[in-house]
């Protein structure tokens, strides 16, 4: 068979749209964030309990008193897990998509109820859609748009996009042809069939498809949180990249009760829209806990609550900046970092946070995965990252993107990759050792991402040097898989062999043993290198140096991840800031500030 | 007087290259040979007139083309051949717009399943037309209301059409035909999915609605009975084709060809035929003479029979100037009944020998 380069023409089709149709992608993004900025500002201004109280009397309006009540008490236990903030991110991003969504898919559907080339056309595109693994769509748009909300909302959007198209095209489709021949023979115009006889009678097929769109939104949040949208998605990326279970099932709970609540709420807002749901509802008796304000009642509700909310100023805590209390170098410039959360990472990505804040900058920091993370670098969305291991682990990325980006310089190492197994293994001591051992790891090694330089390093060169293919496999998966199944198999006290790396948190946790390579097929190790954007240093001259002079010791780097993994959630900067208070001098060894710079900043 | 409608040498062809069908359909070619082409003959070579004011019933089988028929008449299909005239005007001509408005405001429609729409209540449905043709408010509501009240359902208009029974389903509907004032009402099998009782009262209905409105209606139905019973004329139709078009006696009476004969021997007769096409116009003239009990040409056959029973003679039929135009004896009542045109036959036994019972 000849081999189709379809990957390629996809690549340069990609390539051209960014070059050729850049203005376009632009407007779209400045619509989407536009949107969103203003939905998310006006859910995250009032206190969050009088939020709460606002969509619970939405809830009563259209479900009943119990409903009502029961939407109170999620929002509450939300705020209770301190993710209000999130919570609302993530409905803003949900409902800003739903109605992009709505706005295309509907038209669409009543396209393609109209005619059958339509409806033929748009089915596979559908298909594609719906089905085409996310992250696959997430990347290019990521090239369109950039990181944050606008590739959040168009992921989101081209996924729930389907079911709105499909249940708009169905319930057109299913209305009596009797009806819509009764409409035409009294003189109906086309238009008019639509409006008062199609769309009426399809409206609960609709809207079921409507409540599809949510509820498809909702599940794609978690995935858009891999660019930097923030929100429950972010939350619960964050808790993934850490194994911690708690926190990724408090950041679930809050999503559970987005989609629960708005599930409920799109269900009863079709009944009220459909002339005959309503008729349906009225003809049900009325108890007290579905019990409904007349809408008049319920919009002054919740205008009441709205205008104690403004009345009373409350709004949401601003972010959580500190002064500038040392030289004032930044002057409020912004500093975007990003990061990828591994400990190494968060620790000197908060660390350069509070830096950079107490000279003076403003500094945004995000979580992304690492592709999304070298793009957003390479296209200028972001400014540095802290935490790309070079020449070995992250070659890849280096030479897709190294044009784009700057190093600068290696401010840890070096670094070691390894194979791993716990201590109570007795016998195994180097790789050497593996291969008379297999049966007892069942042949397997457990890997992480695929993607990861390290496993490319360890299947072709380290199992070839030690004699160990065919032996073993190695089961490709995820760096929290792999960090599961270590801790699982630790719990039982079972042998399993690992990849891993140092510094790695669990080597602190765990008794480990770093399997000794006599042969050194893993070669030298790594260095943990700052990456900025091309040009980052030429514009910001003060910090390119402070980064390119930037080194931590294994001692500084251990002893300020201990501090942060203990400090929890949401205190990560705080630890930083009492971790410099306990190392008096580090700051200005790291961001030394001479007597004249405010001239020379100025004159920069 | 030109007539109300007219259908000229209506032709509607489904599927691929319809014209070159109706080109080998007017050479006579046969509907099956066109079916294995893959294209269907729904209507073929279909003319006839409709005068103001008249009941005109299309009768066939499922599958005959009368629907088909129907709806080219207010141009929901358009013919693939021929012409349809709705007062002088040739609707195969007329750009969409016109003929909506035609739709609209002269030709209304009632259908077989009511089509009635269920997000609208029963007043809202009967001012359906009128909303089309955006008459304000105030005067759509009460025009639909009495467009209801005629077809007697005052008091349901904020009814919804779930609530109601089939029949009255039915009313709403035509209710809805009525109140845009109309002339021209199709009725597409519009009675058939009802029970037999109120079937018949819905027919009954009709007639007596069309005393006082004098639409002008084409009617379609399956049923020859009904067909009977309301048509003013009836045309026949088989297989995409008119095979009869006459009065509910012309069919009975004198049935064309073998299929409308076949298919007429299931009618009650008695329920369609009067004094008119029974009567014997041979008379001598002193028939009505005697002070008995006479029949008039409209009198119908079941009360023609109950007087005959009560004479020892012939019934005399007058008209309306109580001038006699004919005389009806048992025997031919009993032989209209049995299909039966000729004359008795002589008894083959002599008189003499009569037939001892064995007791």
């Amino acid at each position: 068979m000849p081999r189709i380069h379809l990957g390629d023409w996809v690549d340069s089709g990609v390539d051209w749209l960014v070059a050729h149709l850049s203005w376009l992608f632009d407007a779209v993004k400045a619509v989407m964030e536009g949107m969103y900025d203003g939905l998310d500002s006006v859910l995250a201004a009032p206190e969050p309990l009088l939020m709460a109280g606002i969509l619970a009397v939405v809830a009563w309006w259209l479900r009943g008193l119990l409903a009502g009540v029961l939407a109170f008490a999620g929002f509450a236990l939300v705020d209770s897990l301190d993710l209000w903030d999130q919570a609302m991110s993530t409905l803003a991003l949900v409902l800003v998509a739903t109605v992009l969504a709505l706005v295309i898919s509907i038209p669409l559907g009543i396209w393609a109820a109209r005619s059958q080339t339509v409806s033929a056309t748009v089915r596979p595109v559908l298909d594609l859609l719906q089905t085409m693994p996310s992250m696959v769509l997430l990347i290019p748009a990521m090239l369109f748009f950039g990181l944050g909300t606008a590739p959040g909302v168009v992921a989101t959007l081209i996924f729930a996009l389907a079911p709105g198209v499909r249940m708009t095209e169905l319930g057109i489709r299913q209305v009596d042809a009797e009806l819509v021949e009764a409409a035409e023979a009294f003189g109906t115009t086309p238009r008019n069939i639509l409006w008062r006889v199609q769309l009426p009678l399809a409206l609960p097929t609709v809207m079921a498809g409507v409540n599809q769109v949510i509820m498809l939104g909702l599940s794609m949040v978690v995935i858009a949180g891999m660019v930097g949208t923030g929100g429950l998605g972010g939350a619960v990326n964050q808790a993934i990249g850490q194994v911690d279970i708690g926190y990724g099932f408090e950041a679930g709970v809050g999503i559970v009760v987005l989609a629960i609540y708005l599930d409920r709420v799109t269900g009863a807002l079709g009944t009220q829209l459909s002339p005959l749901g309503r008729r349906a509802a009225a003809k049900s008796r009325t108890r007290a806990w579905s019990y409904r304000p007349r809408p008049a009642v319920a919009l002054a509700g919740a205008v009441f609550l709205a205008l104690v909310a403004a009345g009373l100023g409350v709004f949401g805590p601003s972010a959580g900046t500190s002064e500038a209390s040392g030289a004032d170098i930044g002057k409020g410039k912004e500093i975007r970092i990003g990061y990828i959360p591994w400990d190494e990472g968060i620790a000197s990505t908060f660390l350069w946070k509070e830096i950079l804040e107490e000279r003076g900058f403003k500094v945004t920091t995000s979580q992304y995965a690492a592709g999304p993370l070298y793009t957003g670098l390479a296209t200028g969305q972001l400014d540095f990252e802290t935490d790309s291991w070079l020449p070995t682990t992250h070659a890849e990325y280096w030479a897709k993107y190294g044009e784009r980006l700057e190093d600068l310089g290696k401010w840890y190492g070096p670094t070691s990759l390894e194979l791993t197994v716990p201590s109570y293994v007795k016998d195994v001591n180097s790789l050497e050792d593996l291969e008379n051992h297999a049966s007892e790891f069942h042949g397997k090694i457990i890997g992480i991402e695929p993607s990861a330089g390290m496993m490319g390093l360890l299947k072709d060169k380290v199992l070839k040097e030690y004699g160990l293919e065919g032996t073993y496999e190695v089961v490709d998966g995820s760096t929290p898989a792999m960090l599961a199944e270590l801790k699982r198999a630790y719990g039982r006290k079972q042998p399993v062999v690992v990849t891993l790396w140092s510094p790695h948190w669990a080597y602190s946790d765990y008794g480990l043993k770093k399997l000794k390579d006599p042969k050194g097929a893993w070669g030298k190790g790594d260095g943990v290198h700052t990456l900025a954007r091309k040009g980052f240093a030429a514009d910001n001259p003060r910090v390119g140096q402070w980064l390119k002079d930037f080194s931590m010791t294994e001692e500084q780097l251990t002893s300020l991840e201990a501090r942060i993994q203990s400090a929890g959630k949401g205190g990560e900067q705080d630890a930083v800031r009492a971790w410099l208070r306990r190392h008096p001098g580090l700051l200005d060894q790291w961001a030394p500030v001479a007597k004249d710079d405010a001239r020379s900043q100025a004159a920069g | 007087m030109a007539p109300r409608l007219e259908a000229e040498h209506l032709f509607k062809v489904f599927g691929r290259r319809p014209h070159d069908a109706v080109e080998r359909l007017r050479k006579d070619a046969d509907r099956e040979e066109l079916r294995a082409d893959g294209t269907t003959a729904a209507v073929i070579d279909a003319s006839f007139r409709v005068e103001a004011g008249e009941i005109f019933v299309v009768m066939g089988l499922s599958g005959s083309g009368k629907s088909t028929l129907l709806r080219m008449l207010n141009g929901l299909l358009e013919p693939t051949a021929g012409r349809v005239r709705f007062d002088g005007q040739d609707l195969t001509t007329l750009p969409d717009r016109a003929l909506r408005e035609l739709r609209s405001k002269k030709i209304s429609m009632v259908f077989q399943h009511f089509a009635l729409f269920p997000h609208r209540s029963v007043r809202d449905n009967a001012a359906y037309g009128l909303e089309v043709q955006g008459v304000p408010r105030a005067e759509r509501v009460r025009r639909a209301d009495e467009a209801l009240a005629l077809c007697g359902l005052a008091g349901w208009e904020k009814s919804w059409p779930d609530e109601l029974s089939g029949g009255m389903q039915q009313r709403v509907g035509l209710a809805r035909a009525l109140a845009t004032d109309a002339d021209l009402l199709l009725m597409d099998e519009s009675f058939s999915a009802l029970d037999p009782l109120i079937r018949r009262d819905m027919q009954d209905q009709l007639l007596e609605l069309q005393k006082t409105l004098k639409k002008t209606i084409v009617f379609i139905t399956h049923d020859l009975n009904e067909a009977m019973r309301l048509g003013d004329r009836i045309a026949v139709m088989r297989d995409g084709r008119i095979v009869q078009t006459g009065t509910a006696e012309d069919i009975l009476l004198r049935p064309e060809g073998d299929y409308v004969a076949s298919f007429i021997q299931d009618v009650d007769r008695s329920r369609v035929l009067t004094a008119a096409a029974v009567m014997d116009t041979d008379v001598r003239g002193d028939e009505a003479d005697c002070g008995c009990e006479t029949a008039a040409p409209g009198t119908p056959f079941t009360e023609l029979c109950a007087i005959s029973a009560r004479l020892s003679h012939p019934v005399a039929v007058l008209d309306e100037g109580r001038a006699l135009v004919g005389v009806v004896p048992r025997q031919r009542l009993v032989g209209f009944l049995g299909d039966e045109r000729g004359e008795p036959a002589a008894c083959d036994s002599d008189g003499g020998r009569k037939v001892i019972g064995r007791a």
